[in-house]
C-alpha cells in the first residue's frame, strides 16, 4: 500500500509539471460553473426569445448526467496520457518490476484515480446539479461517471500506441458517454440498440425512475471493464 | 540463485522457448548471448515474473516466478537496455523516487552518482542527458535498492570507450560486493571479459553453456602466424600446439629471419557462429 501511496503521489506531482493535464484537472469546477450559470441563464434567453413556457428544462437531467460522466473522464484522461507518456519512456515496465509491480501500478493510475474522481464528482454535482436529484440517484451518478471514466481510460491505454495515438483515441472513446442520450432522443425499442453501453443505463435510470437499471448500467460497465483490462494486460505482455 | 528445469514457453501455439535448463550460481556473472529473436528477452521477461503463463520450473531466489509477490523484486534490480527514466526530472528526482519504492534503501544516491561521474549533472533533466549518461545513470537506478540480483541488458551498449570500461569495471565491482548478474549482450568481448559463464541461445534453445575460456580452448585452437623476407613478405600460419613441428618456422627463428609473428585465439563469436551457425547480429 505504502508504494501504491508514493506512486500516486508521484503522478499527482507529474500532472502538476505539466500545465495542459493541470489545466485540465481543474476544468470540472469552471465546467460546472458554466453549467450552473449558464444553462438557466441560456434558458431564460431562449423563453424570452421563443415565448415557450421551457426549452432546455426537460434536459436538466441530461445536463446533470453528462457533468456527472465528464468529471470522471477528465481525470481519467489525464491518468491515461501520464500511463502512455510512462509507456513511451518505458517506465510502466520498469515500474512492474519494482515493488509496486504491474498490480500496484494499475491501482496507483486507475483504481485511486478513479476513487477520487468518485470523490469529487460526489462533491461537485449536488453544487452544479440543474435538476431535482435524490441523494441515491446523487450517488448513483457519480459512480457510473467514475465506471465511465475508468472504461475510457483503458479504452486509450489499450488501443494506443503512444500518446498522440491516446489523444486521437480519447475524442473516439468520449462517444461512450453518448449513450445517455438515448432515453432523451431515441424513441420506443430503438433506443435499446445503445444498450450494451452503461451510460445507455445512467439516462434510463433517471429518465424511468427504475433503481433497477442502476444495477444494469454497474453491470454493463464492469463488463466493459472486465474485457478492456485483459485487452491492457495483453498489450504489456 | 536461479534454477531453470524443462522450461516452455510460447506467445503462440508454437513454442519460442523449448525446454530450457539451466542454473546461476550465487555471485556468478552469467550471460546470455544470441540474435535478435532468440528468446533472451522472453527468457528474461519469465525470470523477472513478467511471463506467468510458462511451463516447467524457473525458480529465483528461492521462489517459483509466477508465484511471486511484490516481495520477490526487493532482491532484484533490472537495467533494461533502453532509458527508463522520466525525461522532465532530475537525474537525482528519478533515483529517489525509484529507491522510494522499495522497502530499503540501501545505496547512496549522491555516492551512486560520483561512481558513474554524474554527480554534478545530478540536479538536470535527463532529457538533457546524452545516451551515456543515460545508460550510466540505469545503471546505478537498478542499485539503488542493493538487490542481490542484477538483470543487465545490453549495459554498455552506446557507450565510449571510457565509459564502457567504466560501466565493465562497476559489474565487476557489484561482482565482487556479492551480487548474481544476468547479462544480456551481443557484445561478445564484453562476455568474455565480465562473465564466468554463457549460454548461446537460437530459436528458444540453449546450444552451449560454459566458460567463455572453456568454449574457446573446446572448440578452436591458436594459430601463430609469422612473416618474413624472401621475394617479398611471405606469410604462414600453424597452430600454436604444433609449433614445434613447423621446421620452415625452426629455420626461421634459427636465422633470425623472421619478420613478425603473432598468436590469435579464435574469439567467442567464432565458437558461437561454429555451434549455432548463427552470427550474433
Amino acid at each position: 500500500m505504502r508504494t501504491i501511496r508514493i506512486s500516486f503521489i508521484h503522478m499527482l506531482g507529474f500532472v502538476r509539471r505539466d500545465m495542459m493535464l493541470l489545466a485540465a484537472g481543474v476544468s470540472p469546477i469552471f465546467i460546472g460553473l458554466v453549467i450552473r450559470l449558464g444553462i438557466p441563464f441560456s434558458e431564460k434567453m431562449l423563453t424570452e426569445m421563443t415565448g415557450l413556457p421551457y426549452v432546455l428544462v426537460p434536459y436538466f437531467s441530461l445536463f446533470d448526467i453528462l457533468y456527472a460522466a465528464i468529471i470522471p473522464v477528465i481525470f481519467c484522461f489525464i491518468t491515461a496520457m501520464v500511463m502512455l507518456e510512462e509507456r513511451d519512456d518505458h517506465i510502466d515496465r520498469y515500474l512492474f518490476v519494482t515493488q509496486l509491480g504491474r498490480f500496484g501500478y494499475y491501482v496507483s493510475r486507475v483504481v485511486l484515480p478513479a476513487a477520487f474522481s468518485f470523490v469529487v464528482t460526489a462533491i461537485l454535482l449536488p453544487a452544479c446539479k440543474l435538476s431535482d436529484l435524490s441523494v441515491l440517484e446523487l450517488l448513483f451518478l457519480s459512480l457510473a461517471g467514475t465506471l465511465q471514466g475508468i472504461i475510457i481510460a483503458l479504452l486509450v491505454v489499450g488501443f494506443s500506441a503512444n500518446k498522440l495515438e491516446g489523444m486521437a483515441v480519447t475524442k473516439v472513446s468520449s462517444l461512450v458517454m453518448l449513450g445517455s442520450l438515448a432515453p432523451y432522443f431515441i424513441p420506443g425499442p430503438y433506443r435499446y440498440l445503445l444498450s450494451f453501453m452503461p451510460s445507455f443505463w445512467t439516462g434510463m435510470v433517471i429518465t424511468e425512475k427504475q433503481p433497477i437499471f442502476m444495477l444494469v448500467s454497474v453491470l454493463v460497465a464492469a463488463l466493459w471493464i472486465v474485457v478492456l483490462w485483459k485487452k491492457v494486460g495483453r498489450k504489456n505482455n | 540463485m536461479i534454477q531453470v528445469k524443462n522450461l516452455t514457453f510460447s506467445y503462440t501455439k508454437k513454442p519460442f522457448i523449448k525446454d530450457m535448463n539451466f542454473s546461476v550460481n550465487e555471485g556468478e556473472i552469467f550471460g546470455f548471448l544470441g540474435p535478435s529473436g532468440a528468446g533472451k528477452s522472453t527468457l528474461q521477461k519469465i525470470l523477472l515474473g513478467m511471463l506467468p503463463g510458462y511451463r516447467g520450473s524457473a525458480i529465483v531466489g528461492g521462489m517459483e516466478c509466477r508465484e511471486h509477490g511484490s516481495e520477490f523484486y526487493q532482491s532484484i534490480g533490472v537495467d533494461f537496455e533502453y532509458s527508463t527514466m522520466y525525461e522532465k526530472l532530475s537525474a537525482r528526482e528519478n533515483l529517489e523516487f525509484f529507491s522510494s519504492l522499495y522497502d530499503k534503501r540501501a545505496r547512496s544516491i549522491d555516492e551512486l552518482l560520483m561512481a558513474v561521474g554524474l554527480e554534478n549533472d545530478a540536479d538536470k533533466r535527463v532529457s538533457d542527458f546524452s545516451k551515456g549518461m543515460k545508460s550510466r545513470l540505469n545503471f546505478i537506478k537498478a542499485l539503488v535498492h542493493d538487490p542481490k540480483l542484477l538483470f543487465l541488458d545490453e549495459p554498455t551498449s552506446g557507450l565510449d570507450p571510457a565509459n564502457n570500461r567504466l560501466m565493465k569495471d562497476m559489474i565487476l565491482e557489484e561482482k565482487k560486493r556479492g551480487k548474481t548478474i544476468l547479462l544480456t549482450t551481443h557484445n561478445m568481448q564484453d562476455a568474455t571479459e565480465l562473465c564466468d559463464r554463457v549460454a548461446f541461445i537460437v530459436g528458444g534453445q540453449i546450444y552451449a553453456m560454459d566458460s567463455p575460456h572453456n568454449l574457446i580452448m573446446s572448440k578452436g585452437a591458436a594459430v601463430v602466424t609469422y612473416t618474413w623476407i624472401q621475394n617479398g613478405e611471405q606469410t604462414a600460419s600453424c597452430e600454436l600446439e604444433k609449433m614445434s613441428e613447423d621446421k620452415q618456422l625452426q629455420e626461421l627463428i634459427a636465422k633470425n629471419q623472421l619478420q613478425s609473428i603473432h598468436s590469435s585465439e579464435p574469439t567467442l563469436n567464432d565458437i558461437f557462429m561454429e555451434i549455432t551457425g548463427r552470427t550474433l547480429v
